[in-house]
């Protein structure tokens, strides 16, 4: 089967600082892929690249088959069907819960409002926040701001989801409730990129591990092989501080 | 235990001497000397009377002693905010008073010219034709601005260098040259190039240039307070970037933006009156005219008065909006 994300020697840099080095990564459908790396190590750009939220210096990206870099390509098109979560929830504070939900089916999908509502309630659901619906961003607490964040992403049906440090603004007893609803959603078959320090988390949902150093990944593998036998100084090194 | 000190501590946390101000701010010293500045104030010498240095002397004297006084009471946090209303309205008055006393002015004559109301009857209208002319003249010259504003500030946010750069310069320089000079360029100068631009058109396309460029500015500033994570969340839903400046952006600067906005709109009407030199029939131009025509400067105050009639509510509408903006503390 094809992969549904294949990265070739990805380059991205800001002015002369050289972020990403040559990255070549492919994820297989349903796969739960975990980016684990120092600060800095360019993991936030690398997921960044891959839905073109930064524009890479050079390399190829492909979805679904698809090479995104193409003029035919609608990169919005794309996007649509990559949901992604911040580590800083980035919910519109203008706008209740339900409205950041609805707002992308509504507008890009074209979906009545009617419909859009009801899906949007059935994923606060989901999330357990049913009842917060018609509650503003800023009434809320971190961790329902993020599983909001999380339900908004679903509402537009992606086939990828991505999630950058999805938990490392929240305190620490709202962690479980966020990691919770990603479990689920790896349970039922989401291809998953995740950027996390959660170490425990990884060990249980993730498929693969990959570890990224200095803008390259330094070694991939079971997570099982990466935090019981790491080939690398430097990943056992970073996995001795954070374990 | 509790409630004993080392006789060491009332030692050390003393003060050596009890501020003089602690008894300049008793009520009883303070009702005193207010008795003795109102006596004082009462038998200040006759300036008819006495050589003008004496008179002088003991005026400057008078007053600086009533300004310490209200001073005294108004820089102390424990007398109560009405005490200091009082006093804040006594002091103005005392000033008026003696102004009105001792100025020397010629209050009858003054009145005559400045405040002649009854030769204003049947003239009005002209004045109300000008007032008509300006705010027809602000409305349409602040809604070209601020299409203008806004489109420049949604095609800066794209952050094409090359276009920013001729932004900024259209920017930068107009917000450099004074209205009055631009409108005497495009009414003088410009029929030299083949373009004749009526006392309206200079008017409008005047205000709209130099106001655009603080538009623009001020909707910069707007769409800037919203972060940048805003704007990579709702791509990252799929919306382009016209959805996302209409939807997530736009509604977020607006808030901000407005109460800015109202007072440029205060300051162009303002403008408007600088229109009189290129002949714009609005409000100041047709208090001039009728100066002229009845020889009496009372039009014009009349045309500042509904100036401030006009704009007053206006500006209180600003602070309303500003307070509604960042919530905090009392305003006046
Ligand atoms: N827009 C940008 N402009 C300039 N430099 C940037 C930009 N975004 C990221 N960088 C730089 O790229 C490097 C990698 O950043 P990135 O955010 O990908 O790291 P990270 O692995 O996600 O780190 P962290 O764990 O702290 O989130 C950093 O040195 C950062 O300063
Ligand atoms: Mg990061």
């Amino acid at each position: 089967m094809d992969p549904i994300i294949r990265v070739e020697s990805l380059h991205k840099s800001f002015r002369d600082l050289h972020v990403l080095r040559g990255v070549s990564i492919e994820v297989n459908r349903s796969e739960v892929v975990s980016f684990i790396g120092r600060s800095g190590s360019g993991k936030s750009t690398l997921l960044r690249c891959i839905n073109r939220l930064e524009e890479p210096t050079s390399g190829e990206i492909w979805i679904d088959g698809v090479n995104i870099h193409e003029p035919y390509i609608d990169i919005n098109k794309v996007r649509a069907e990559i949901g992604m979560v911040f580590q800083s929830f980035n919910l519109f504070p203008h706008m209740t819960a339900i409205d950041n939900i609805m707002l992308a089916p509504v507008c890009v999908r074209k979906i009545s409002r009617q419909e859009a509502k009801e899906r949007g309630l059935s994923l606060l659901e989901k999330v357990g926040l049913a009842e917060k619906a018609n509650e503003y961003p800023e009434k809320l607490s971190g961790g329902q701001r993020q599983r909001v964040a999380i339900a908004r992403a679903l509402a537009m049906q992606p086939r990828i989801m991505f999630f950058d440090e999805p938990t490392s603004a929240l305190d620490p007893e709202m962690v479980g409730e966020v990691l919770d609803v990603m479990a689920q959603m790896a349970s039922e078959g989401m291809t998953m990129l995740i950027v996390s320090h959660e170490m425990g988390f990884i060990r249980e949902a993730a498929d693969r591990v990959l570890f990224l150093d200095e803008g390259k990944i330094l070694e991939e593998g079971t997570p099982d092989d990466i935090f019981n036998r790491p080939q690398f100084p430097v990943t056992r090194d970073f996995l001795g501080k954070v374990l | 235990m509790a409630t004993s000190y080392s006789s060491d501590a009332l030692q050390r946390f003393s003060r050596k001497h009890i501020p003089l101000l602690y008894y300049i701010r008793k009520p009883i010293f303070l009702l005193i000397s207010l008795a003795l500045i109102i006596v004082y104030a009462c038998f200040l010498p006759n300036p008819q009377e006495t050589s003008a240095f004496f008179f002088y002397l003991n005026l400057s004297v008078l007053i600086a002693v009533l300004v310490c006084w209200c001073v005294i009471i108004l820089a102390d946090w424990e007398k109560p905010e009405y005490v200091k209303m009082l006093v804040a309205f006594f002091l103005l008055s005392m000033l008026a008073l003696l102004f009105y006393r001792f100025s020397g002015a010629d209050w009858a004559r003054l009145i005559h010219f400045f405040f002649n109301f009854p030769i204003m009857k049947g003239s009005w209208h002209v004045l109300f034709r000008g007032l008509s002319t300006t705010v027809i003249l602000s409305i349409c010259s602040f809604f070209s601005c601020v299409f203008v504003g806004l489109l420049i500030a949604i095609v800066r946010s794209f952050k094409y260098h090359s276009v920013n750069l001729l932004i900024t310069m259209y920017v930068d320089i107009f917000r450099s040259i004074p209205v009055i000079v631009l409108m005497v360029v495009l009414f003088f100068v410009f029929p030299f190039l083949g373009m004749y631009l009526n006392s309206y058109l200079t008017t409008f396309t005047a205000l709209t240039l130099s106001y655009g460029a603080y538009t623009a500015e001020t909707f910069r500033a707007g769409l800037e307070t919203v972060s940048s994570g805003q704007v990579e969340a709702a791509r990252s839903l799929g919306l382009s970037r016209w959805q996302t400046l209409r939807k997530i952006t736009i509604p977020q600067a607006v808030p901000i933006v407005i109460p800015v906005l109202t007072g440029n709109m205060i300051a162009m009407m303002k403008d408007t009156a600088i229109a009189s030199i290129v002949a714009t029939p609005e409000l100041l131009k047709s208090a001039r005219e009728l100066y002229t025509a009845k020889t009496s400067p009372t039009p014009l105050i009349c045309a500042a008065i509904i100036f401030l009639a006009v704009l007053l509510p206006l500006v209180r509408l600003v602070n309303h909006m500003e307070r509604r903006v960042n919530k905090s503390g009392p305003h006046y």
